[in-house]
């Protein structure tokens, strides 16, 4: 890959940048860098270009799949198996399970390394905890809230804090709604330190600070004040932004009890964490890393791929062997829905999608079934390769991963994760082997 | 807590204006509400304000408050809010919008000051120095460090010096207040082999004038400085380091579709190029006590102009100087920067606690890596970053990449390490 | 005769005492109660959901000049003409003095356009001719395909608003009170005149029987099934479906009609922040379940956009139906044609004689039915008392300004306490303003529901439709110890259940990323797709703004 070497100075030509690269990964989003994760491992030169849209709004929980055949998953291997037989076009139905769980393990390995702890995936779902005091099943989760997860099922004496100015978190919330499953929870409120005042305090803003020691410090403190007897101690999730398990850890030490996070509504840390850590680590790897512009165009051109973008200081072209496109649904941006249907936004490549508008969504916003316009997508082939018109691929080179594709409800089935990063994983596979067979 | 500025002229239109100025496709509507911009931003509670709360007036058609908050003096207008909004909203447009419909007598006087000291002399300088002395200045210390240093005796700083290669921008408070501090650049320029020039007009390197939001005033400082470059035939413009005054020349060259027939440059990338190209042998020999150093990347020339390519750069350099292991970046960094609080006029305006609690995220960053020294290439981040480590207690040294060059390279002068901590004092000398 | 504030249990059985029972929380049912308590009347007032929860809270909120009507019902156009006139006095808080365009554009019959100035002098309505380019030097987006204008008084009101002052004016005038979520079973009848009413409680399923000495039936779209259920057979209604659409942010500034007779999309109507596009009229037979659908939307919005072709890109956050109920004319009228007018029933041919049902009419005639229902009660009262309300300024009461849209943001802004936090984001509504409604707003009660927030204030209005501050109201009531249970949550779910029924028609362009957001935090950050708890009867007969 090469930049064009030089100094970046701005004339009035506005010379472009030129990059050039084995993949192209559109999208950063969980499948776009999962799909980067993957391709580096293989030692395939990378570019990454996007929008990190809905990734800075996860819980932190990588579901793999949890709701299946109206049931909710303990077993989400075995839900696999269900999800083949009552629907063989989900993405999931259509990659081994072998190779689920190896990308699973890649990445969660991964992100680990990269400085955010991730539990490794199990034969069982976790029952992760919500804000509301509900739960939900997910294969993999950050190993600052794996503690809170452990306690409920023994019912151990649980302290959870709530900070005061924390809008949308309320540990009397939570207790009042965990109660039946986990009766010896209470609840308290602290200030955090500076930020006493009683005005609104925000998730990042906390769990910056608290990567400085004196803070920590001083946060120990107070929560101790309030420990009682409690043998751990639950809170809203702000042990730092970098390192939380360097966070999590010291603030255990200071604190003296096991301490858990849950995740907290937007704009929450969790996925801060992710999308920083991945804009830290990335391009250490040597991978091009352009954030925050999305591609304005894609040309596929005989044996390459070229992206057309333009951030502030002008245009740029990336010049790639392969793509995968892993813009994600409507919130993203991959998806752009019209009144007259559902399209896709850079190639305007078929999306399935229902019949006419009116048939996008059922009438009860909770019904179980989810709404249709929810698996609308791209349809793939079996080397994930997005389908045209005529059935056929659109190119040799191009991929697609990542809830852009047709026939799943990542919502409803708690199954984003896990097909952001199977197919982002299948999808660089393919990739790897169309560049190894030139 | 809420200033006692306030706007007592015209009511702006925001939403309306926003629709006239957007790009094709860019809109306020798209705005989902999430508070991203407004968890990611230091300005956020300062007068009650903060960007989310800022837009969803502005569709909610409260124009009044809107032209009259003293939020938009607060706000540097760094545009973190749009590098991190999943739909690129820029609330920056809107405050500067804003800032520009304040009667000149409200808005805070240091800030109009400055750029009102740009306008009075071709020299453009915001703390009105005016050109005749510039030079006189730039004499007087030519003479001392040829005095001073046997291997400059001859060292130079051209004035107005035709198709020079290099168009220099003078930030004028080291002429006007250190102009000591001008040498080590001057040295690094001779050890390169450099051909520059400053100039007797358009020399200056702040803009004051963008923030005021006055843009005929932003024009004629940018047309002024454009002009000069031309008339000597430069290829390159570069400038002091600075972010700022980056921004504003390359900007306004687009904005007011200014003919320049030269490139603009970070300098820098000029560095990191010299360093590779072997002709700046640094090396970091010199930190024999493993000192830890950390970067400030200013906004307005990382996230706000180059992008990351800058950040890069000013990374290659700072590892080459300091060493890889003595380098720590702060978190987040790169285009996901925080503004220091020290930008946008904030430093002019006359707020100092709301600038204070403005800079406490970039205090708690550069507590958080536990470095000594604070690299600021932005002399606004410069002042800011000494100023909140005086304010919050912070043990810590905020230097320009020049000191650390000469350092390492062993020309710095004993009057050239104002900036630099007792540990260092006498290193190289 | 004794009145009784508090209910007196007797067998399991909430028992209230009152003058006047008033069946049915819109409008009118409110303005009756207002007019009587301002005679000295104490008035006990139910509604089986909450208050405007029929077609006083599905409407455009339009305070008509009079000139739709102009053209074919001169009558109920001066009535508009003379009750917009007291209502800007009497009410000048809830009102927009905005004025308003009568447009026609290519295609449009010029000889209608050239006749109107004439219909409006008929019903005495002013009537300014403007040219196309006046008209869109006013109003900028405004097509070019305009050739005729006339600017005519037109204004809007806020029927939230106006609902709450009345219940909180009588509230202070005579103690009245007002019982949400009360739904009429039966009457009890001896000798002519009805003893007592038996209600529900639709919230605990509990029975309530209040004994008044007149009971006043204005349950709008329901009188005719009310007044069923008293034996009753002269009230006929035809019910007649109407849709509109919220935008994003305000797109007028003025009231937009189109200048040809009344049919599907003739009007853009402001609403403080937002603007109203409207409006299909559609014959339904029953009340249940009444939606907007994607067909209707589609309908109003390619009519609205002849008119002003913005509308084709505008974000569009919400669309809800009312149902108007119209009284049945002698030849079979469909909606359109049928009588904007209203009836008062006195009922006496039935046989009755303490019992009057009031309804069809528009929002802008509210205060008049009231005024000719409350002469009708009062002197069966023997209350000889005139009537105020044309007069006596509405008061502005502190727990009931909460519904005005940008109200909330000034006062918050000016107020300047960085510890009201903003709870509502999109429309900027303070925690001191969730605060005050549910201490002292007009139905406020003990785990008082999302909804019923939502109804007192602009809560879940904005472009995020409650995504967001769902969670965060929730959170601050439990915080508050207002819920301590799983309630708080199934009340969540119940809103956003509610508040999906009308963004689910306008789901396209900038709303998807929001509501694929919204669905992301609802069921995968909460979990709310999964609570055990039942959830609440689903909304009836129509959807609110």
């Amino acid at each position: 890959m090469s930049l064009k070497k030089g100094v970046p100075t701005a004339d009035m030509g506005r010379d472009e940048r030129h990059y050039s690269t084995e993949l192209a990964v559109i999208g950063s989003g969980l499948a776009g860098f999962a799909a980067s994760v993957f391709a580096l491992s293989r030692g395939i030169t990378c570019a990454q270009v996007g929008n990190t849209g809905a990734v800075a709004y996860t819980t932190g929980y990588f579901d793999l799949l949890g709701y299946c055949q109206d049931q909710w998953l303990d077993d989400p291997w075995r839900g696999l198996e269900l999800l083949r037989e009552s629907e063989p076009h989900h993405p999931l139905s259509r990659i081994d399970r072998k190779e689920i769980r190896a990308a699973f393990d890649q990445f969660t390995v991964a992100l680990t390394e990269m400085g955010v702890g991730y539990t490794a995936p199990a034969d069982r779902n976790h029952f992760a905890l919500t804000p509301a005091g509900t739960v939900k099943p997910t294969l993999s989760v950050p190993e600052t809230m794996l503690s809170g997860i452990e306690a409920r099922k023994v019912n151990a004496r649980t302290l959870v804090i709530d900070i005061l100015g924390l809008q949308g978190f309320s540990a009397k919330e939570f207790v009042a709604n965990m109660r039946s499953s986990w009766p010896q929870l209470s609840a308290a409120k602290l200030s955090f330190p500076d930020m006493e005042s009683g005005g609104q305090v925000f998730p990042e803003v906390m769990a910056r600070a608290l990567e400085v020691s004196s803070n920590r410090e001083r946060f120990a403190e107070r929560i101790k004040a309030v420990l009682g007897d409690a043998q751990l101690v639950g809170m809203p999730a702000i042990m730092g932004v970098h390192h939380p398990d360097r966070v999590h850890a010291e603030l255990q030490r200071l604190v003296g009890v096991p301490l858990f996070e849950i995740p907290t509504m937007p704009p929450a840390v969790p996925g801060i964490r992710l999308r920083e850590m991945f804009e830290q680590a990335f391009p250490a790897k040597g991978l091009t890393l352009v954030p925050q512009q999305k591609v304005k165009r894609l040309e596929l051109e005989a044996g390459r791929v070229m992206l057309y973008l333009r951030d502030s200081f002008g245009e740029m072209v990336i010049e790639s062997k392969t793509a995968i496109l892993a813009t994600g649904r409507f919130l993203s941006g991959g998806l752009k829905a019209e009144r007259v249907g559902v399209r896709e936004a850079l190639m305007g490549i078929p999306v399935i999608q229902p019949g006419s508008r009116a048939d996008w969504y059922r009438q009860d916003y909770f019904d179980p079934l989810g709404h249709p316009v929810n698996r609308s997508g791209v349809e793939v082939d079996s080397r994930f390769r997005p389908l045209g018109p005529d059935g056929e691929p659109v190119s040799d080179r191009l991929f697609a991963a990542g809830i852009l594709l047709a026939h799943q409800d990542w919502v409803r089935q708690r199954c984003g994760a896990g097909v952001a990063i199977a197919s982002a994983y299948k999808a660089v596979e393919a990739a790897a082997r169309l560049l190894q067979e030139q | 807590m809420r200033s006692v500025l306030a706007n007592t002229g015209s009511i702006i239109d925001f939403k309306a204006k926003a629709d006239e100025l957007l790009p094709d496709g860019a809109s306020y509507d798209s705005c989902l509400n999430c508070g991203l911009c407004s968890s990611g931003c230091p300005a956020s509670g300062l007068e009650g304000m903060d960007p989310r709360r800022f837009i969803r007036m502005a569709m909610l058609g409260m124009n009044e408050e809107l032209s009259s908050t003293p939020w938009v003096w607060t706000c540097t207008q760094c545009k973190r809010c749009m590098y991190i909004c999943p739909m690129s909203i820029d609330v920056s447009l809107l405050v500067g919008l804003a800032r520009g419909a304040w009667p000149e007598d409200k808005k805070p006087s240091g800030i109009v000051r400055s750029c009102q000291a740009q306008l009075l002399d071709s020299g453009t300088s915001a703390m009105g120095l005016r050109s005749e002395d510039f030079i006189e200045i730039i004499e007087e210390t030519v003479d001392e460090v040829r005095q001073e240093d046997e291997r400059f005796k001859d060292i130079q700083a051209p004035v107005d010096k035709q198709g020079a290669y290099f168009f220099v921008n003078q930030n004028s408070r080291e002429p006007a207040a250190e102009p000591e501090e001008m040498a080590p650049l001057w040295k690094i320029f001779q050890y390169v082999g450099a051909d520059w020039t400053y100039a007797s007009t358009g020399w200056a390197a702040e803009n004051f004038c963008m923030f005021t939001g006055d843009d005929a005033a932003w024009e004629r400082m940018v047309r002024q400085r454009v002009d000069a470059v031309n008339d000597l035939g430069c290829k390159v413009w570069v400038n002091t380091e600075c972010g700022h005054s980056f921004y504003t020349i390359w900007k306004g060259v687009e904005r007011f579709g200014l003919e320049a027939n030269f490139e603009m440059g970070s300098l820098v990338s000029y560095y990191a190029q010299w360093i590779r190209e072997g002709k700046l042998p640094v090396n970091s020999d010199w930190n024999t006590q493993g000192l830890k150093f950390t970067l400030q990347d200013p906004c307005q020339l990382v996230r706000k102009s180059i992008g990351d390519p800058v950040a890069d750069d000013l990374r290659f350099v700072a590892r080459k100087l300091v060493g890889e292991e003595n380098f720590i970046d702060m978190q987040p960094c790169r285009s996901a920067n925080y503004c220091c609080g020290g930008g946008g006029g904030f430093l002019q305006a006359g707020m100092k606690e709301q600038r204070h609690a403005y800079g406490k995220r970039k205090f708690d960053q550069i507590m958080t890596t536990e470095a000594g020294y604070v690299l600021t290439p932005c002399h606004n981040c410069h002042s800011q970053i000494e100023d909140i480590g005086g304010h919050f207690g912070g043990d810590y040294h905020v230097v320009h990449y020049w000191t650390l060059i000469c350092l390492s390279l062993g020309i710095l002068g004993e009057n050239e390490r104002k900036y630099l901590g007792p540990d260092l004092a006498e290193v190289g000398l | 005769m004794e009145r009784s504030l508090n209910p007196v249990k007797a067998g399991g059985i909430e028992t209230f005492e009152t003058e006047v029972l008033i069946i049915g929380g819109g409008v009118t049912g409110t303005g009756v109660m207002r007019d009587l308590a301002l005679r000295g009347i104490h008035c006990l007032l139910i509604d089986r959901r909450d208050l405007n929860a029929g077609a006083s809270g599905g409407n455009h909120g339009l305070l008509h000049s009079g000139g739709r009507y102009a053209s074919s019902d001169s009558e109920t156009a001066a009535e508009c003409r003379q009750e917009g006139e007291i209502l800007k006095r009497v009410a000048p808080d809830c009102i927009d003095d905005c004025g308003g365009l009568f447009v026609a554009v290519e295609g449009d019959d010029p000889g209608f356009a050239e006749r109107f100035p004439g219909y409006c002098d008929a019903a005495g309505i002013d009537c300014e001719s403007l040219s196309p380019a006046e008209a869109r030097e006013r109003e900028p987006v405004l097509s070019d395909k305009l050739f005729a204008a006339y600017s005519i008084p037109d204004a809007t009101v806020d029927p939230f608003r106006i609902t709450l002052e009345n219940v909180n004016h009588a509230q202070q005038l005579t103690d009245s009170l007002f019982l949400p979520h009360t739904g009429v079973e039966g009457f009890e009848i001896e000798d002519g005149a009805i003893t007592g009413v038996l209600c529900r409680n639709t919230k605990t399923g509990g029975m309530r029987r209040i004994l008044a000495r007149q009971v006043v039936n204005a349950a709008g779209a329901w009188a005719m099934d009310v007044a069923r259920r008293a034996g009753c057979s002269d009230v006929r209604l035809l019910y007649s479906k109407g849709t509109l659409i919220i935008s994003n942010t305000r797109v007028t500034d003025r009231v937009i009609n189109r200048l040809r007779p009344p049919g599907d999309g003739d009007i853009l109507v402001p609403g403080g922040t937002v603007s109203l596009l409207g409006t299909t009229s559609d014959n339904v037979d029953d009340l249940e379940d009444i939606r907007p659908t994607v067909a209707e939307v589609e309908r109003v919005l390619v009519e609205g956009t002849a008119m002003m072709p913005c509308l084709e890109t505008t974000r569009f956050i919400r669309a809800f139906s009312g149902v108007r109920p119209l009284l049945l004319a002698q030849n079979g009228a469909d909606g359109r044609s049928a009588s904007r007018g209203f009836t008062l029933f006195d009922h006496q041919d039935q046989g009755l004689e303490n019992f009057a049902t009031v309804t069809g009419g528009k929002l802008t005639t509210f205060r008049l039915m009231a005024e000719k229902t409350g002469d009708l009660v009062a002197g069966r009262l023997g209350n000889s008392q005139p009537c105020k309300t044309a007069t006596e300024p509405l008061p502005s009461g502190n727990a009931v300004r909460w519904t005005e849209p940008g109200f909330a943001p000034r006062f918050w802004y000016r107020r300047n306490d960085p510890t009201d936090m903003i709870l509502c984001e999109c429309e900027m509504v303070p925690q001191s303003a969730v605060d005050s409604i549910i201490e002292s707003a007009p139905g406020a009660e003990a785990e008082m529901s999302l909804q019923a927030i939502g109804v007192r204030s602009r809560v879940g209005k904005g472009s995020c439709q409650g995504a967001f501050c769902s969670i965060r109201v929730t959170s601050h009531l439990y915080d508050r110890g207002v819920y301590d249970s799983e309630q708080g949550l199934n009340s969540m779910r119940d809103f956003l259940s509610g508040r999906f029924k009308g963004v689910q028609p306008v789901l396209w362009g900038e709303q998807m990323p929001q509501i694929e957001l919204s669905e992301a935090l609802h069921c995968s950050l909460m979990g709310l797709d999964q609570l055990g708890g039942k959830a609440d009867e689903p909304e009836k007969g129509g959807t609110d703004r």
